[in-house]
């Protein structure tokens, strides 16, 4: 009924290709759009910016560079806390050895130092694959951190080893940095992770992400089809440890404020892949779902108790929370294991098909 | 599927409308205390018995007083694990009403330290946090009493020299600590002494993820043979440090640690072979003075409490120190309260209290701690108070205290501090100073 398509003729190849081939499609993603710029902003506290609204988008966006490297072509990667800390570290170089540059060029640009890193560590994958190249991987999660230790000059040779976001104003607003409202940074990182998200959707549809996803359900037939390989595999290192850069630099000066190097260890490759996995691979809608139930469920789910006034102990209600988080990613994996974006697809379908059962 | 997804759209719904909704305010006539908590996590075991004085503390005065001058205090936990990105959300679920917000992780501090202008609400980091917190003039909302993580590294350097650092002369000091921002904390002061009294300074760095096996740091102890070991470890790290040099047989006189390594439960567990181990203390176990006797008819044996008793927490060092924690900011509360003839101060009220701390030696006994915390007091321009510390010996089976008062060689440390706030002043502008205060 409500997504009935009946009456919807494709009479071009264009509207055939359209980015919504359905019209409901559009409906929805502009109600989402509507919430997300206009609904949120004008009810949410600085709590539900602070600690949902904005990590979930954050993090979103890191799956989504993930997804891009994992999904669509098919080469898994442990290294994404990594190259989220390549970004961070990098914005905030950019940031004190120009302090004049605008932060949105310098996020930009933090973004193309996390790719050249990830091309570096993709180089493996021409030769080797799956677990093997996780393995590869993995070693430049533990030898980026373990940089970002060492290496006392990206932290400006702090005493804590830690980095700090400097306030940074742009247009004469505060958008990074301890006087920036939640507010302000909410539209920010909404903005940037709108046009990048965008910009997925398209790279995905078109040749690239075709070249990316022959190669991944089968290297060799692409490979006798006349997709390079090396160019293939590169450039999925590329455009995920850009979109990864990007995230991380968000991260920590649009949210965090403060960042130490075992920030990026491994824990945070692993919730970015299982946001990934979860969500779906191979989609984009899938990383903002896997966000919101590894991300936000936990917040929500921790405030239960003190809204309804059930007296609990919060280290309870903490492990209260891993139990119940962890039991419901196992029954989403478990009613749908091809994630939740793959639960949404099927129940579109039913939608588009009621009242009939086929 | 249908019922399935009405179910889902329903709870999907009501969770929305918690998350929207406005928290929850406190009560007229109370003054709520949050408490950034670990009671789980890789940091628990230190975190726990810690949290659980402080809970005590405030348990007692709402029961034997009721509450503080007639105002209830509403303590509140919010739980991170430790965790930094968990101490932003807590914070920002706690802000709302808190007078003050205790971070209890160095990590979190940093986090929030450079809200605390923006936001008005003090912090409340006793005897840990970023050292150059002690300059109130910078620091205006920041507290780290009695004493500031670079107080202890010259404290412990003044005791094994017998305060004579020139005597230090060509000797070889490690240092054993976490790789994390705490475990940094002291490294720029001990350079600094190194430097100037000629003594080899080694930092050996245990990462998080390397706490339970340290196995190549104390190779390395053995193959470079320092004079003294001196640990700045945390959590699972101070047992993983502990076990090993008993498995190396390291000399346990050489070896000594900054307070947050002096845990009952760590050295419980080597128990004889731990004998001669020191950590410096500005607080120590009394559990027959009258308030901790009190804290045992009101609230253990009232069955308010949480502590492990069969574990012989009560008596243990951390939970003694969470309870006088707790002291010190209700000193700082009541003098707000004093100052400003009110029941319920609010947050910058409460920041005028926690400068104007006086916990001097009668007044500790007038609150039946005596000898348990290091006199101190609190100015504009301090925020530490500087109370100097004593050192703890592990006997086999307990810490007990073997040194009078040793107090920080603040001469040294005092440029360093000046010098740390103004780069993080500089680093963080418009980082607004206190101008007023002409101390």
């Amino acid at each position: 009924m409500l997504y009935r398509t009946a009456g919807q003729f494709k009479i071009s190849y264009k509207a055939d290709h359209a980015l919504f081939p359905v019209r409901q499609d559009a409906y929805l993603l502009g109600f989402v759009l509507l919430l997300a710029f206009v609904v949120f902003p004008l009810t949410a506290s600085e709590f539900t910016f602070r600690a949902l609204l904005i990590p979930v988008l954050i993090y979103s966006l890191a799956a989504l560079g993930l997804n891009i490297l994992t999904g669509y072509a098919g080469q898994l990667s442990l290294g994404t806390g990594a190259f989220m800390g390549v970004g961070a570290y990098a914005c905030y170089k950019l940031l004190t050895i120009f302090p004049e540059m605008n932060i949105v060029i310098a996020i930009a640009m933090s973004g193309f130092f996390s790719a050249a890193v990830g091309v570096l560590f993709g180089l493996p994958s021409l030769r080797i694959k799956g677990f093997y190249l996780a393995i590869a991987t993995l070693a430049a999660q533990f030898f980026l951190v373990w940089l970002f230790q060492k290496w006392a000059w990206l932290y400006n040779y702090n005493a804590s080893g830690a980095i700090q976001v400097p306030n940074i104003d742009m247009f004469g607003i505060t958008v990074a940095g301890p006087r920036a409202t939640a507010m302000t940074q909410y539209y920010f990182v909404l903005g940037v992770v709108s046009v990048i998200t965008l910009f997925a959707i398209n790279i995905t549809r078109g040749r690239i992400g075709r070249m990316w996803k022959a190669v991944r359900d089968m290297d060799i037939a692409a490979e006798l089809v006349g997709i390079n390989l090396m160019r293939a595999k590169l450039t999925a290192f590329f455009v995920s440890s850009y979109i990864v850069g990007v995230s991380g630099a968000l991260f920590v000066f649009l949210w965090r404020g403060a960042a130490e190097a075992n920030l990026f260890d491994i824990p945070l490759s692993f919730r970015v892949l299982f946001i990934a996995i979860i969500g779906g691979l191979g989609s984009i809608l899938g990383n903002y779902l896997g966000a919101i139930l590894i991300v936000a469920l936990p917040v929500i789910v921790s405030t239960v108790p003190a809204t309804f006034g059930i007296p609990i102990d919060s280290a309870m209600v903490e492990h209260l929370n891993v139990m119940i988080v962890g039991a419901l990613i196992i029954t989403f994996l478990i009613v749908e294991p091809h994630g939740l974006a793959r639960f949404w697809a099927v129940i579109r379908e039913k939608l588009i098909l009621w009242p009939f059962p086929h | 599927m249908k019922t399935w997804m009405k179910a889902a759209a329903t709870a999907s719904a009501m969770a929305a409308g918690v998350v929207f909704a406005a928290p929850a305010l406190a009560q007229d006539g109370s003054i709520y205390i949050p408490n950034l908590s670990y009671r789980t996590g890789p940091f628990a075991a230190t975190g726990t018995p810690l949290m659980n004085g402080q809970r005590d503390y405030i348990t007692l005065l709402n029961e034997r007083d009721g509450g503080l001058n007639g105002a209830k205090l509403v303590y509140d936990e919010c739980e991170t694990g430790y965790n930094t990105e968990k101490g932003v959300e807590c914070y920002e679920k706690t802000k709302a009403n808190a007078v003050v917000t205790q971070p209890w992780s160095t990590g979190i501090t940093l986090q929030v330290l450079p809200k605390s202008n923006v936001d008005e609400i003090p912090i409340l980091a006793p005897g840990y946090g970023f050292s150059a917190m002690a300059d109130g003039k910078v620091f205006q909302w920041a507290y780290n009493p009695p004493s500031s993580y670079w107080d202890g590294a010259s404290m412990i350097l003044n005791h094994i020299s017998d305060n004579d650092l020139s005597s230090l002369s060509g000797k070889k000091i490690a240092l054993l600590h976490l790789d994390h921002p705490y475990g940094k904390e002291p490294i720029p002061l001990f350079e600094k002494l190194a430097g100037e009294h000629g003594f080899t300074f080694l930092p050996i760095p245990v990462g998080l993820t390397e706490m339970q096996n340290q196995a190549a740091q104390w190779l390395q102890i053995r193959r470079e043979r320092p004079d003294y070991v001196i640990m700045w470890g945390w959590g699972a790290m101070n047992a993983g440090a502990l076990t090993e040099a008993a498995k190396t047989k390291y000399p346990m006189d050489q070896f000594l640690g900054i307070w947050w390594s002096g845990h009952d439960g760590d050295l419980k567990l080597i128990g004889d072979q731990g004998k001669g181990y020191r950590s410096i203390s500005w607080s120590v176990p009394n559990s027959e003075s009258s308030l901790m006797q009190d804290i045992k008819t009101h609230v253990v044996d009232a069955g308010k409490s949480q502590i492990n008793q069969a574990e012989g927490e009560f008596d243990s060092v951390f939970y003694q120190r969470g309870i006088m924690i707790s002291v010190i900011l209700v000193e700082g509360i009541r003098a707000a309260q004093e100052e400003f003839d009110t029941q319920t101060p609010n947050a910058e009220q409460v920041r005028w209290g926690l400068e104007n701390i006086k916990l001097d030696e009668a007044r500790l006994k007038e609150l039946g701690a005596e000898g348990m915390l290091v006199p101190f007091s609190t100015s504009c321009a301090d925020h530490t108070g500087h109370g100097g510390g004593w050192m703890l010996e592990w006997d086999g089976s307990k810490f007990v205290k073997v040194s009078d008062i040793i107090q920080p060689d603040r001469s040294a440390i005092e440029p360093l501090e000046e010098e740390k706030a103004k780069e993080y002043a500089e680093a963080n502008a418009p980082w607004p100073v206190n101008e007023e205060c002409e101390m």
